[in-house]
């Protein structure tokens, strides 16, 4: 019977899609029902048909209907169910992907995920922790199931693999096997896109060696500009850079050589005088064109000399900049040297030694940090942004940021606000737990509430055991 | 920290908040009182006269406050009631963790600007006295003439009322009448328009909620993929015409006065001895907020009876202005409680007021099996009350599959079932079982709500 109904609906609807009375045409078993003014049995027929479709007929589902794979678990538990509520609030005012990513880098060192309920990666998220990488994958291929592997990557599977997956396996591979990674590499590279083969080529500054050096430098021939200037500056850290050219000695003829002390006569080099924004705005070019042993080399000199005579805390911006060109172009050794040169100087240069911040291992991020938060000045935003949430600090309020913190707590004005809450907000993210214990017992003797928002991030941070990974 | 009498004297602005204050420092007024761990801060909810109870806190040590009554007195008569039921230790207030709707309010508040004010010196001040609020007015004699007056009065405008109301509902069937005339096609092309117009004659003709319902007609529409509007059209516009019909045949159905006219006060619905109360275990499903065109904002709480008995689903629902601003959640999604609810009267009785509210027992009860098949389950309420838009169902297990456009549809793990899904149905709940899920049935789709998974309890809207 229903089935008639519909069938016999179908004109009735066209006439009132078209406009027109659809009485006439009314399905049979209705038509007794309508009575006999026009007006009325188009507004019973109306009631008649939305009733019938609203109740009786629900759409069609197409052929061929595909459930979708599971969400895959995790190498690392999500949160337990009791920090979840604390985790999304922090969420809603962590709006920035650099925010987020720093959250979640602390919820990984911890051994920890967010939950699958509360937030997942898109596909195309690469700034997030490897433990993601299958939610990465699932979000890009969520409508084709493919086989988990957990076999070796080889050139023959490849294609097995859903991107995130390969680069984490590919990081893994190259860590315990350098050669092999970067035979596959060779093999495998010429058939991604360009932005696929940045990536992949950016995985070599990884145990980085002499062996590299020939497909670096077939790598000159690759289409993609980028790809070619990141051969060339690994090429550089190897030493092999291009010889000295006219950019190097452009660059190098901001500076010259002096000599200093009446006494003791050290030399060093010294930044010319600058006359106008555009020689500025040249030199910074040249500082990012240029790489470290070229510059070197023009200063007749090599990288490690020139590191030792520069004048740091002269010129923030050439000490920026030339940290840059190290971090680009410097050997391991020379990123090593220069990061403890920065460590010992008198004062913290931040910019420069965040410049350098990539080609530093978390153990010298982390000493970075600290000594951040041990002079003056230092902050524990200024901590974060070196360590990026993954080292945790003990006794971060103990330090003089920790003290200048409680201080301007005490003298709290409205126009402070921000600037404390992130401030608050980054010692939660960079204080180990009983550093952040600590810290919620000071911060309550200095007036804050338990209760305060500002203090979510030091309490999840509190509360959070080290996870099942450990 | 110690609250006096004396310092809630200063802090009203007037006597009549005083006495106001003062009706409402009982305890069965309030639930979830509590004080934080370090006594600085109050909370607690009180019943207003909306759905939902407002929500009330205060700072213990500079009496900054604050109260999600629309008042505009500062502080308003609950903030008072809240600080006198302290002062005066008239129920506890038992230290518990600071609720997520307080440390909002914290953390927004700048230090002074929801404080006390200071009263400024010299300026005239109001006589207030807190003993005089505690004392019983006086009742005027009853003048038996004045309240046949009234009555009267009373009478001639209901009756006024529902002439108007059966006018504007014939102006409304000769509108739909012309829809059909000239074509739903056009209709669904120019939907916005005609209803703003058919919805101003419903406002003049005091059939309030029903011109709601036509405003917020083309957004349903415009929610249903382009092939299936002219269907919807159909729905929609037959829906009306039932209601129509309904109020005609029974003007003073308290269920169809609802839906054309509008809903009675709480304190009818609390004497109404039909009005269906029922304490059970409740959870919190989802809360909705959506700005309609009227300039009225809607916040509908979705509520899941964990308890084997009454109606499996309750809804409160509050309006507020636009221009209120932005009201923080009342209920956190998840959240469970054991609750009085007293709900509107009707056939299928929903929508609901909330009584009190308590601590949920420990552990936390599972999601009931739906009792009914699922087609049974969408179309009684539709067979009751055929003018329903919205029908609450529970659903058995399922998972949600797409098809080759990408839209997503939910399939029974049993039966075969498969009905479509409103929206995306992105993230978590498209890659794992549902083995129970809560949804709405609306325009032939269903809006999950929430689901139970393998990874545990699951809202859909964030």
């Amino acid at each position: 019977m229903a089935e008639a109904i519909y069938d016999a609906l179908g004109p009735a609807l066209t006439r009132w899609t078209m406009g027109g009375a659809a009485a006439p045409v009314a399905p049979p078993a209705w038509a007794a029902h309508l009575g006999e003014d026009a007006g009325e049995a188009e507004l019973r027929l109306l009631a008649l048909s939305g009733q019938f479709l609203g109740v009786l007929v629900t759409p069609a589902p197409p052929e061929g209907l595909q459930p979708l794979p599971d969400v895959p678990a995790l190498a690392m538990p999500a949160l337990p169910e009791t920090q979840r509520p604390l985790a999304r609030r922090i969420l809603r005012t962590v709006r920035d992907t650099g925010s987020r990513r720093d959250l979640l880098r602390f919820l990984a060192a911890r051994g920890w995920t967010l939950h699958p309920g509360d937030w997942m990666p898109a596909a195309s998220e690469e700034d997030v922790p490897d433990v993601y990488a299958p939610w990465r994958d699932w979000a890009e291929g969520s409508a084709i199931a493919r086989p988990a592997t957990g076999e070796q990557l080889t050139e023959q599977n490849w294609d097995d693999y859903w991107p995130a997956a390969r680069n984490v396996a590919l990081t893994a591979l190259r860590r315990r096997d350098p050669a092999a990674a970067m035979a596959l590499l060779a093999a495998k590279l010429g058939g991604e896109s360009a932005e696929v083969r940045l990536r992949l080529v950016g995985l070599l500054a990884t145990r980085l060696s002499d062996a590299d050096r020939p497909f670096l430098e077939s790598l000159a021939a690759d289409r993609a500009p980028k790809v070619k200037a990141l051969a060339a500056a690994l090429l550089a850290r190897l030493g092999h850079g291009s010889a000295v050219g006219e950019e190097a000695a452009e660059l190098a003829g901001f500076f010259e050589l002096q000599t200093k002390g009446l006494i003791r006569r050290t030399r060093v080099v010294a930044a010319r005088q600058m006359k106008t924004p555009a020689q500025r705005s040249r030199r910074q070019a040249l500082f990012e064109a240029v790489d470290l042993a070229g510059f070197a080399r023009a200063l007749d000199g090599t990288p490690e000399e020139l590191i030792a005579l520069w004048p740091w805390g002269e010129d923030r911006q050439a000490d920026q900049a030339l940290a840059g060109m190290a971090e680009r172009s410097g050997s391991d050794a020379l990123v090593a040297a220069l990061h403890d040169l920065l460590l010992g100087l008198g004062t913290v240069d931040v910019p420069a030694m965040l410049t350098l911040a990539p080609r530093l291992d978390s153990a010298q991020r982390r000493a970075f940090a600290l000594r951040v938060l041990r002079a003056g000045g230092g902050t524990f935003q200024m901590a974060l942004a070196m360590t990026g949430g993954e080292s945790l600090v003990d006794g971060a309020i103990d330090t003089i940021a920790g003290t200048a913190l409680l201080g301007a707590l005490k003298a709290e004005d409205a126009a402070k606000r921000a600037d404390l809450t992130a401030e608050l907000h980054a010692l939660g993210l960079i204080a180990s737990r009983g550093a952040a214990q600590a810290s919620l017992e000071r911060l309550a003797s200095a007036g804050l509430l338990a209760a305060d928002p500002r203090l979510d991030m030091l309490r999840l941070n509190a509360a959070l055991e080290d996870g099942g990974n450990r | 920290m110690a609250i006096d009498l004396q310092a809630i004297e200063r802090l009203a602005t007037d006597q009549p908040s005083l006495k106001a204050a003062a009706g409402l420092a009982k305890p069965a007024k309030w639930s979830g009182i509590g004080a934080s761990h370090d006594e600085a801060l109050i909370w607690g909810e009180c019943a207003g006269s909306g759905a939902n109870p407002y929500r009330v806190m205060a700072d213990l040590r500079d009496l900054g406050n604050k109260c999600t009554c629309p008042s505009r007195k500062f502080p308003c008569k609950h903030v008072l009631a809240l600080l006198w039921l302290k002062a005066e230790a008239i129920v506890p207030f038992g230290a518990a963790d600071t609720p997520d709707w307080v440390s909002d309010w914290l953390g927004r508040r700048r230090t002074g600007a929801t404080a006390a004010r200071p009263v400024t010196p010299g300026a005239p001040v109001a006589a207030k006295d807190v003993r005089a609020a505690l004392e019983a007015e006086p009742e005027a004699p009853e003048d038996p003439k004045a309240a046949a007056r009234r009555e009267a009065a009373s009478a001639k405008r209901a009756e006024d009322t529902e002439r108007a109301i059966l006018e504007a509902l014939d102006a409304l069937e000769q509108w739909i009448g012309d829809q059909l005339r000239l074509g739903l096609g056009a209709f669904v092309d120019n939907a916005t328009a005609r209803c703003r117009r058919i919805g101003a004659r419903l406002v003049d003709g005091k059939a309030a909620m029903l011109a709601g319902r036509v405003d917020e007609l083309p957004a349903r529409l415009l929610a249903l993929p382009s092939g299936d509007r002219a269907r919807g059209a159909v729905i929609e516009l037959g829906k009306l015409v039932l209601l129509a019909r309904a109020f005609r045949a029974a003007p003073r159905d308290a269920d169809i006065r609802r839906a054309v006219a509008s809903a009675e006060s709480r304190e009818a619905v609390l004497g109404d001895p039909a009005a269906l109360r029922l304490t059970a275990t409740w959870e919190v499903l989802a809360e909705q907020v959506q700005t309609r065109r009227d300039g009225l904002v809607s916040q509908t709480t979705w509520l899941l009876n964990l308890g084997a008995t009454g109606p499996r689903f309750a809804m409160l629902l509050d309006f507020f202005p636009a221009s209120a601003g932005k009201r923080g959640s009342v209920f956190t999604p998840g959240e469970q409680f054991s609750g009085e609810l007293i709900f509107y009267p009707g056939r299928m009785p929903l929508r609901a007021l909330l009584l009190s509210r308590a601590q949920a027992e420990t552990p936390a009860p599972d999601w009931p099996v739906p009792e009914a098949a699922l087609p049974g389950m969408l179309s009684a309420p539709l067979r009751a009350e055929p003018w329903t838009i919205d029908v609450p169902v529970l659903l058995p297990g399922g998972r949600v599959a797409v098809d080759g456009t990408g839209r997503a549809w939910w399939r029974a793990a049993e039966g075969g079932m498969v009905l479509p899904v409103a929206g995306a149905a992105e993230g978590l709940i498209r890659g794992t079982d549902l083995t129970r899920a809560a949804a709405i049935w609306s325009g032939g789709r269903l809006d999950i709500l929430a689901a139970l998974t393998p990874w545990g309890r699951i809202g859909a809207h964030g």
